[in-house]
């Protein structure tokens, strides 16, 4: 009788197993490593780089207004079938600190989907450049980025520590990681980010 | 069924597993506004009250060796089915408590193409296979999920450790009395393996006194610990997400390698399934038959129809995991209906009863 029972469930399980078909395989989803933010021509271009096994980094840009808006964008019309869960990293290019900084990091922490450990970084356009080159620059700025933490703890690289910074009453400043590109990729750090309430 | 009795201690280590998934599923339980130290203090009066409503089935277990349900029938014959539907009810809603949290947090934060539905039914098939086999191997078990919670914990703490941020998150006292209701009343629920202790105590030896302290002791110590890396390590971060320790494992870096939701989450599955394949033991034993496959099934079908409803009536979902409902049930089922029978065995026919059991 358990027996029965055993194999009359199994049964069930496998044919109702059957609902994941329609789920998003791993071979089509296209999968978004590092997402950059930057200045063209007074708008701000989010770029999405998706996984990829290529020396040259695969990316779509998309012109938004936020990061919220590129998202919808990205899943509506440039990539049907984005994930956004694997995003290691997000670097913001240093002139839009004031305008996305903030509402972007906002909206990734009130989001299910993102990881709160991803690296986040300001960074100068040649730096940018480089990025949009060759894949081997986001491993060496996450390494730069983990060394600088250690070096100096006060500094944020994460958004967890970002937003909670924003969130807080307690400090009216605080420190974020950068990134710029003179010959070599340097890592340093920028005080002056303001924590307005 | 076999009639071997098996350690005590196996038991409540299994129980205490139990107590500390009640934490792994919280979900804005604990008060947003209040800080770590009061919701500590909370924790502590929650969990003397746990310890308080420990008594008389303690009691009972030293009195006859027997568990309550056993000497309730014996008692009072005549109240057999009162009894057993109060319990059945019980353990039913018990059920529903953490299964619907939990198919929620798996379709929400894990996986959200799978609908609730289908996992409540996956897990419920093992459980089924789980009660069938019975208290003893399903302890056993325990054995082998502390091995493995102890695992997780270490990995989660010790990977959120290089987060831990003590500028912007103190140890300072913030809360009002609304706070402290809420927060209390969130704790008391862990007592609901009073209420399995009650039941299934039964077939166990060798009890001993500082075995149900060391499960609840054990449980603030992880409760605390879970509050405090939340606290510290993801502050206000937290409060904008849903089922915190579930960002606690995702937030959690060891060198390069991040994120171990994976193994909170197979730990949140082990643990429920643990809760509900010994509440279906628990339930069939109060229905008079004990891992009967006819009563485990049916228990499972309308915990299962439970479950769906409560998937797509949000009120009905909303009662169910009602912390107050569940507290107050807890408490009625836990330490109130035990405590009549250990006045009622002061009545002479009473004790002779209880001394045919124990001759017998």
């Amino acid at each position: 009788m358990r027996a029965r029972l055993c194999i009359v469930l199994i049964c069930l399980s496998a044919v109702l197993f059957s609902g994941c078909q329609s789920s998003r395989k791993i071979e089509t989803a296209q999968i978004i490593e590092n997402v950059t933010i930057s200045e063209k021509e007074g708008q701000t271009l989010y770029t999405f780089y998706i996984l990829s096994s290529a020396d040259t980094p695969l990316k779509t840009e998309i012109p938004a207004e936020s990061f919220e808006q590129a998202c919808e964008l990205a899943q509506n019309q440039y990539i049907p079938n984005i994930t956004l869960s694997k995003l290691e990293l997000l670097m913001i290019e240093e002139s839009l600190i004031d305008r996305v900084l903030k509402t972007d990091i906002e909206y990734i922490s009130t989001q299910p989907s993102f990881s709160p450990s991803a690296f986040v970084t300001l960074c100068d356009r040649k730096t940018l450049e480089k990025f949009a080159e060759s894949t081997r620059e986001q491993d060496i700025i996450e390494e730069q980025l983990i060394l600088l933490k250690k070096n100096n703890p006060a500094v944020n690289i994460n958004y967890l520590s970002v937003f909670n910074h924003f969130e807080t009453k307690k400090t009216s400043e605080f420190l974020v990681g950068t990134v710029s590109f003179d010959g070599e990729l340097k890592i340093g750090e920028k005080k002056d980010i303001k924590n307005e309430k | 069924m076999s009639k071997v009795r098996f350690s005590s201690k196996r038991l409540l280590l299994t129980l205490m597993l139990c107590a500390c998934s009640v934490i792994l599923l919280q979900n804005y339980d604990i008060s947003q506004n209040s800080s770590f130290v009061f919701n500590l203090l909370c924790m502590l009066c929650g969990l003397a009250v746990c310890f308080a409503l420990f008594v008389p089935s303690i009691i009972i277990k030293k009195r006859t060796n027997l568990d309550f349900l056993t000497v309730a029938h014996t008692v009072t014959p005549k109240l057999k089915i009162p009894i057993a539907v109060l319990y059945s009810l019980y353990f039913v809603w018990a059920a529903e408590f953490f299964l619907l949290p939990y198919t929620d947090m798996f379709s929400k934060k894990y996986y959200s193409d799978v609908t609730p539905c289908l996992i409540a039914l996956i897990l419920l098939s093992a459980c089924v296979y789980a009660a069938l086999k019975g208290v003893n191997v399903i302890t056993r078990f325990g054995i082998f999920l502390f091995v493995f919670a102890l695992l997780t914990n270490i990995l989660m703490f010790g990977g959120s450790t290089g987060t831990l941020d003590f500028e912007l998150y103190g140890f300072e006292i913030s809360g009002n009395l609304n706070d402290f209701i809420q927060n209390t009343v969130y704790f008391i629920i862990p007592a609901f393996i009073v209420t399995l202790f009650a039941c299934l105590s039964g077939k166990t030896k060798n009890f001993r006194l500082r075995q149900p302290l060391f499960a609840l002791l054990v449980t603030g110590v992880k409760y605390g610990l879970i509050m405090f890396f939340i606290w510290f390590s993801l502050g206000d971060y937290a409060s904008k997400q849903e089922y915190q320790t579930f960002i606690l494992a995702r937030a959690a870096r060891i060198g390069f390698f991040g994120g171990i939701e994976s193994l909170y989450l197979a730990l949140a599955t082990m643990s429920v399934f643990m809760i509900i394949s010994l509440v279906l033991c628990a339930v069939t034993k109060s229905a008079g038959r004990e891992s009967d496959i006819k009563y485990v099934v049916i228990f499972a079908v309308i915990i299962f129809a439970a479950h769906m409803c409560g998937s797509y009536l949000n009120s009905v979902k909303e009662i169910f995991t009602n912390n107050y409902i569940f507290a107050v049930f807890t408490v009625i089922t836990a330490a109130v209906i035990p405590s009549m029978y250990i006045f009622a065995g002061r009545k002479s026919n009473a004790r002779k009863a209880l001394h045919s059991i124990n001759m017998s």
